[in-house]
C-alpha cells in the first residue's frame, strides 16, 4: 500500500492523468496517516493518563465513558479533552508576532507526519518506501525544531524564549547520538532502505532467538539504547523535559498557545514519539517480523507486531516520565556530548570490528 | 559559571508560577540561564495576623495561628500555647504533655512529607510527590478522627487540649507508623537515591554554617549545614527532654556540606525522628484528665514572653504582652521560612534558572508564614 | 576515569530501581489504590478505613447546626467567635414563659428556663473557620457541629455547597413579622415608662 500502489491503481482504472493521480494518492494516504496520528494521541492520552495514576496509586480518569460516573474507566476521556480543547478561546497575545505565531504549530505538525510518511507498518504497508528511510526519517525529525524555536519567538514571552532555544539546543545535540547509533544497523545491514533493513533481520539466533539487529552484538545492543535514550530527548519527554519543564518555565515554549494551537502541539508531540519509536523498531527490533523466529509472519501480522513494538517502546517512554526527575540543562548537555556521543562513536569501530571478525 | 558577560534580563518568576510554594514573586536578573541577582518580593498572603491578634481574646487567636504556618497547624498552636501557659504560669497535666507532642512530632512528618515531596516535583519528578501526599493523607485522617479537621486544628488550648484522644487512638497510630516506616525506604529509593536527583541537589546552593547563623536561619536548613541547634535538645520545651531521639545534621552525604541534597536528606532522617518519639510517647502516655488544668478564664497578668519551638521549618517564636486584660497588646511572630528566604539570594548566584526553583523548594519555605 | 565510569553505572542502577518501583506499584494497583470515586463512595468507608469507627469520632468540624428551641440567647457563642459570623438579636419576655404566637417555649431540654425571644440567630458559613471555639461555652449545648458524637441527630453531611451565597447564611431563629416583634416589645416599653 504504498502511493506508487495508488498512483498505479488510479492509472488503470480512471486513465493516464499522472498530476490527478499523484494528488490522489497524496490526499488519501495523507489522510490515513493523519488519521493514524489522531488515533494514535487518543490512544497514547489516554494510556498515559491511566499509566501515570496507576504509578501513581491514582485511578485516573474514571467519570467519562459509558455510563457517565458509573466508573467505567473514562474511556471517553481523550475524546472530552478534544472537544474542550476544540472550543476553547483561541488567544492570541497582542505583542505576539502574528504570522510567526500562527505557522509555528503547522511547521511542527509537518515535521512529524512527513516522518510517519516512510514507517513501515507492515511488509506490504508503508506510504513511500524510500531507498534512504533511515536518513529521511532523521531528517524530517529536526524539521520540528524550526517551528518550536519559532513558536518561542514568536510568543514574545521570556518562558517560551527560555524554552524554545533550551529546546534547539537540545534536539540538535541529541541528533548527533541517535545518528551515530543509527549508523550500526546500517552497517550490519548494509541498507538504508527501511523494508530491506527489517528483511535482513529476519531469521533466527541459535534457532530460538530472533535475530534483531539489536540482539546480534553487544555494540548493537548499546547503539540500541543510547538511539532510545536519545530519541526520547528528541521528542522533549521527562527526564529530558526541559525545554517545557513545567516547574521551572511555566509551559516552555507552549506557554502562551491554547485551544486548537495547542491541541497541534500535542499530537504532534505523540507523532513525534511514534516515529521514534517506530523507527527504533524498524532499526533494532526487527519491526514487523514476529518475536518468535518464523512464527505468525504475514503482512496483516506484521501491522499487529509493528505496533505492538511501538506501543511497548512509547510505554517505556511513559514509564521513563512518570519516574525520574528532570535533569538540568548543562547536565543534558554533559550526558549527550560525554557520555553518549563518545560510547556511539567507540560503537561504531566495535560493530566494524566485530563484523570483520565474526562476518 | 558564566565566562561570556551577555546583557542582562529581567525575568519575573511569580506570584502566579507553579513551583513558588505559594504565591511569592521573585524578580531574578539573569545573564541567559545564569542568574546573577534574586529579590523576593513578599506581602501577597499577608493576613494581618499580629493587626487581627490585637482585636481578639487569647483563646481566639489560637485558630489564626493555624493559618500562619498551614501545613504544620500543630507546631503553631504548640509554640503559641506554650508561650501563653509560661506567661500564665500553668502547669498542665500529664497526658496533655504527651498528646501535644504526639500531634506535633505527626504534624512534623505530614509538613516534611510536604515538603520533601513538592522538593521532587520541584525537580521533576512527579510520582514521589503523590505518594508522599498519600501518606501524608493518613496523618491528617488521624488527625481528624482526633479533632475533627484535617488542616487547621485548633487542637491545642492553652492548658490543654480540646478533644481528648479516641479510644482507640494507640493502636490507629502504631498501625500508621508500621506501615509508614518502610514507605521511607522505598522512597529513597524511588527518588533520594535517583542519580538524576542526587546530580540535580548534591553541590548546589551551598549555604556554609556561617553564612546561615548570620542570617538567622534555623530549624532544618540550618542542621543541614552541619550545625547541631535544635530548640527542642537545647532549650527543651514541653516534655521534650524524656525523649531518646537524635538530631540528624548534614553530613555531606553526596556533595559539599550544606547543598541542598542536605537539606532535603535531613529533612527525611528527621521523619525517622520524630516516629521514635511518636512510638517511645505512645507507650509511655497516662491516663488523666485534659481539661483539668485549662483556666476558666484567660487573662494573663501584665508582662511580656518571648518563647521558641522548634516547628517543622525551624525556630518559631512568639512574642505575647500582655496588660492584664483578656485581649493581648501585643503578639508577634518570629518567622522560621521568612529567614530562610531571605538567605535565597546569596546562595542561588551564580546558579541556574533551573536551580534557582531547586533551591527555593530545598529551603521549605511556606508563604502563609512568612507573610502572616 | 573510572569515576565516570561508576557514575554510569550508577545511574542505569539507581534509575532501574525507581522504575521498579514505578513498575510495582502500577501491577498492584488493585491493592494500592487509594482513590474515593466521590459521589459513589464517601469516607469513611468501612472496606479500606484505617480503623475508624463513625461513633468514635470526637467531632466532626462541617456545618454549625443550632437547636433554636433550646437557646437562651446568652449571646456566648457569639463572643467566642474569632471571625464573627455569628449574629444573635434577642427581646425580652416573661422568664419561662410560652409564646405560642411565636413558637417560643418557656423551657430548654435541660429544664433552663428562658428570659429571652430569639429574634434572629445567623451564622454566615462562608466566613466560619471552623475552630469550633462557639461549641464549648454554650452552656445548654445547643450549639454544635453535625456528625460525629451527634450522628444520631444529625447525620454527617460535608456537602452543603449553595448556588447563592447568601444562602450560606444560615437563618436558625424563627421568622418574626414586624407587627410579632412589636407585639414583643411592648410590654418591655411600657414596663420602662
Amino acid at each position: 500500500m504504498t502511493i506508487d500502489f495508488i498512483i498505479n491503481q488510479f492509472t488503470e482504472i480512471i486513465g493516464n492523468f499522472p498530476v490527478a493521480a499523484f494528488l490522489v494518492a497524496c490526499a488519501s494516504v495523507g489522510g490515513l496517516l493523519f488519521v493514524l496520528m489522531a488515533l494514535n494521541a487518543m490512544v497514547a492520552v489516554y494510556v498515559e493518563r491511566k499509566v501515570s495514576a496507576f504509578m501513581m496509586d491514582r485511578l485516573g480518569p474514571m467519570g467519562q465513558g459509558p455510563g457517565l460516573h458509573a466508573g467505567k474507566w473514562g474511556i471517553l476521556q481523550t475524546f472530552a479533552d478534544a472537544i474542550k480543547l476544540l472550543i476553547k478561546e483561541d488567544t492570541i497575545p497582542k505583542s505576539a508576532d502574528q504570522i510567526l505565531f500562527k505557522v509555528a504549530p503547522f511547521i511542527i505538525f509537518i515535521g512529524a507526519i512527513i516522518g510517519l510518511s516512510a514507517l513501515p507498518f507492515s511488509s506490504s504497508i508503508q506510504a513511500v518506501d524510500l531507498n534512504v528511510g533511515v536518513f529521511y526519517i532523521i531528517a524530517a525529525g529536526s524539521i520540528g525544531v524550526i517551528g518550536i524555536v519559532m513558536a518561542g519567538w514568536a510568543s514574545n514571552n521570556k518562558w517560551s524564549l527560555y524554552g524554545a532555544m533550551r529546546s534547539a539546543a537540545q534536539i540538535i545535540s541529541y541528533e548527533i547520538p541517535a545518528g551515530l547509533s543509527i549508523i550500526v544497523p546500517i552497517m550490519m545491514s548494509g541498507t538504508m532502505n527501511l523494508q530491506n533493513l527489517i528483511e535482513y533481520q529476519s531469521g533466527s539466533i541459535f534457532g530460538i532467538f530472533p535475530n534483531w539487529i539489536m540482539f546480534q552484538n553487544p555494540f548493537a545492543f548499546l547503539a540500541f539504547f543510547i538511539f532510545f535514550i536519545s530519541a526520547v530527548a528528541e521528542t522533549n519527554r521527562t527526564p529530558f523535559d526541559i525545554p517545557e519543564a513545567e516547574s521551572e518555565l511555566v509551559a516552555g515554549w507552549m506557554t502562551e498557545y491554547s485551544g486548537f494551537r495547542w491541541a497541534v502541539f500535542f499530537l504532534s508531540e505523540y507523532a513525534n514519539m511514534f516515529v521514534v519509536s517506530g523507527l527504533a523498531v524498524a532499526g533494532f527490533m526487527g519491526g514487523w517480523l514476529s518475536p518468535i523466529p518464523g512464527f505468525l509472519n504475514s503482512p496483516v501480522l506484521g501491522l499487529f507486531w509493528f505496533f505492538g513494538k511501538v506501543s511497548f517502546l512509547i510505554f517505556v517512554m511513559m514509564w521513563f516520565r512518570w519516574t525520574f526527575p528532570r535533569l538540568r540543562v548543562d547536565q543534558l548537555m554533559y550526558v549527550c556530548w560525554k557520555v553518549f556521543i563518545p560510547i556511539a562513536m567507540l560503537n561504531i569501530f566495535g560493530v566494524g570490528i566485530w563484523k570483520l571478525i565474526f562476518g | 559559571m558564566g565566562v561570556i558577560q551577555g546583557d542582562q534580563m529581567v525575568l519575573n518568576i511569580g506570584p502566579q508560577h507553579p513551583s513558588t510554594h505559594g504565591v511569592l514573586r521573585l524578580e531574578v536578573m539573569t545573564d541567559g540561564e545564569i542568574v546573577s541577582k534574586i529579590t523576593p518580593h513578599l506581602g501577597y498572603l499577608h493576613r494581618c495576623f499580629e493587626k487581627h491578634s490585637e482585636n481578639v481574646t487569647y483563646e481566639q487567636v489560637i485558630p489564626y495561628t493555624d493559618r500562619c504556618d498551614y501545613l504544620a497547624s500543630m507546631n503553631s498552636n504548640f509554640g503559641y500555647v506554650v508561650a501563653m501557659e509560661e506567661l500564665m504560669d500553668i502547669k498542665v497535666c500529664e497526658r496533655v504533655e504527651y498528646v501535644r507532642v504526639i500531634m506535633a512530632e505527626l504534624n512534623r512528618i505530614a509538613s516534611h512529607l510536604l515538603g520533601v515531596g513538592a522538593y521532587g516535583l520541584d525537580v521533576g519528578a512527579f510520582t514521589p510527590f503523590v505518594h508522599m501526599l498519600r501518606d501524608r493523607e493518613r496523618i491528617l485522617d488521624i488527625f481528624e478522627y482526633t479533632c475533627g479537621a484535617r488542616l487547621l486544628y485548633n487542637y491545642m488550648w492553652v492548658g490543654g487540649v480540646s478533644h481528648d484522644l479516641p479510644k482507640d487512638f494507640k493502636k490507629i497510630c502504631f498501625k500508621f507508623l508500621d506501615y509508614f516506616e518502610p514507605k521511607i525506604d522505598e522512597y529513597n529509593q524511588l527518588l533520594t537515591y535517583n542519580k538524576i536527583f542526587v546530580e540535580r541537589t548534591a553541590d548546589v546552593g551551598v549555604l556554609p554554617a556561617d553564612v546561615a547563623i548570620s542570617y538567622g536561619v534555623s530549624g532544618t536548613n540550618l542542621r543541614a549545614s552541619g550545625v547541631k541547634w535544635d530548640v527542642r535538645k537545647e532549650e527543651p520545651y514541653s516534655i521534650y527532654d524524656r525523649f531518646d531521639f537524635d538530631i540528624p545534621i548534614g553530613e555531606a552525604k553526596f556533595g559539599t556540606l550544606g547543598d541542598c541534597f542536605d537539606r532535603y536528606w535531613v529533612r527525611i532522617l528527621e521523619m525517622k525522628e520524630s516516629i521514635k518519639i511518636v512510638r517511645q510517647a505512645l507507650k509511655e502516655i497516662p491516663e488523666g484528665d485534659i481539661f483539668e488544668t485549662m483556666p476558666k478564664k484567660i487573662r494573663p497578668p501584665k508582662g511580656s514572653i518571648y518563647r521558641r519551638t522548634e516547628s517543622p521549618r525551624g525556630d518559631l517564636g512568639y512574642y505575647i504582652e500582655s496588660d492584664g486584660s483578656p485581649v493581648p497588646t501585643r503578639v508577634k511572630m518570629r518567622s522560621p521560612a521568612f529567614t530562610a528566604l531571605s538567605c535565597l539570594d546569596e546562595i542561588s548566584q551564580g546558579w541556574m534558572m533551573s536551580d534557582v526553583l531547586c533551591i527555593l523548594g530545598s529551603l521549605d519555605i511556606v508563604l502563609g508564614e512568612i507573610d502572616r | 576515569m573510572s569515576k565516570y565510569f561508576t557514575n554510569i553505572y550508577d545511574t542505569v542502577n539507581t534509575l532501574w530501581t525507581g522504575m521498579r518501583i514505578t513498575f510495582r506499584h502500577m501491577m498492584n494497583i488493585k491493592k494500592d489504590n487509594v482513590t474515593l470515586q466521590y459521589p459513589e463512595e464517601r469516607w469513611p468507608r468501612p472496606e479500606r478505613d484505617i480503623g475508624f469507627e463513625l461513633e468514635d469520632y470526637n467531632v466532626i468540624r462541617t456545618r454549625l447546626h443550632v437547636d433554636i428551641d433550646d437557646c437562651i440567647g446568652c449571646f456566648r457563642c457569639e463572643k467566642a467567635c474569632p471571625v464573627d459570623c455569628i449574629k444573635i438579636d434577642t427581646i425580652k419576655a416573661g422568664r419561662g414563659e410560652d409564646i405560642p404566637e411565636v413558637a417560643h417555649t418557656g423551657e430548654t431540654s435541660n429544664g433552663t428556663k428562658k428570659g429571652f425571644v430569639v429574634s434572629r440567630f445567623t451564622i454566615d458559613m462562608s466566613e466560619c473557620c471552623y475552630c469550633n471555639l462557639c461549641t464549648y461555652p454554650c452552656p445548654e449545648e445547643c450549639i454544635f457541629m453535625v456528625g460525629g458524637p451527634h450522628s444520631s441527630k444529625h447525620p454527617i453531611d460535608y456537602e452543603f455547597s449553595e448556588v447563592d451565597r447568601n444562602d450560606l447564611i444560615y437563618q436558625f431563629a424563627k421568622k418574626l413579622t414586624p407587627k410579632q416583634r412589636n407585639d414583643l416589645q411592648q410590654p418591655k416599653e411600657k414596663a420602662k415608662a
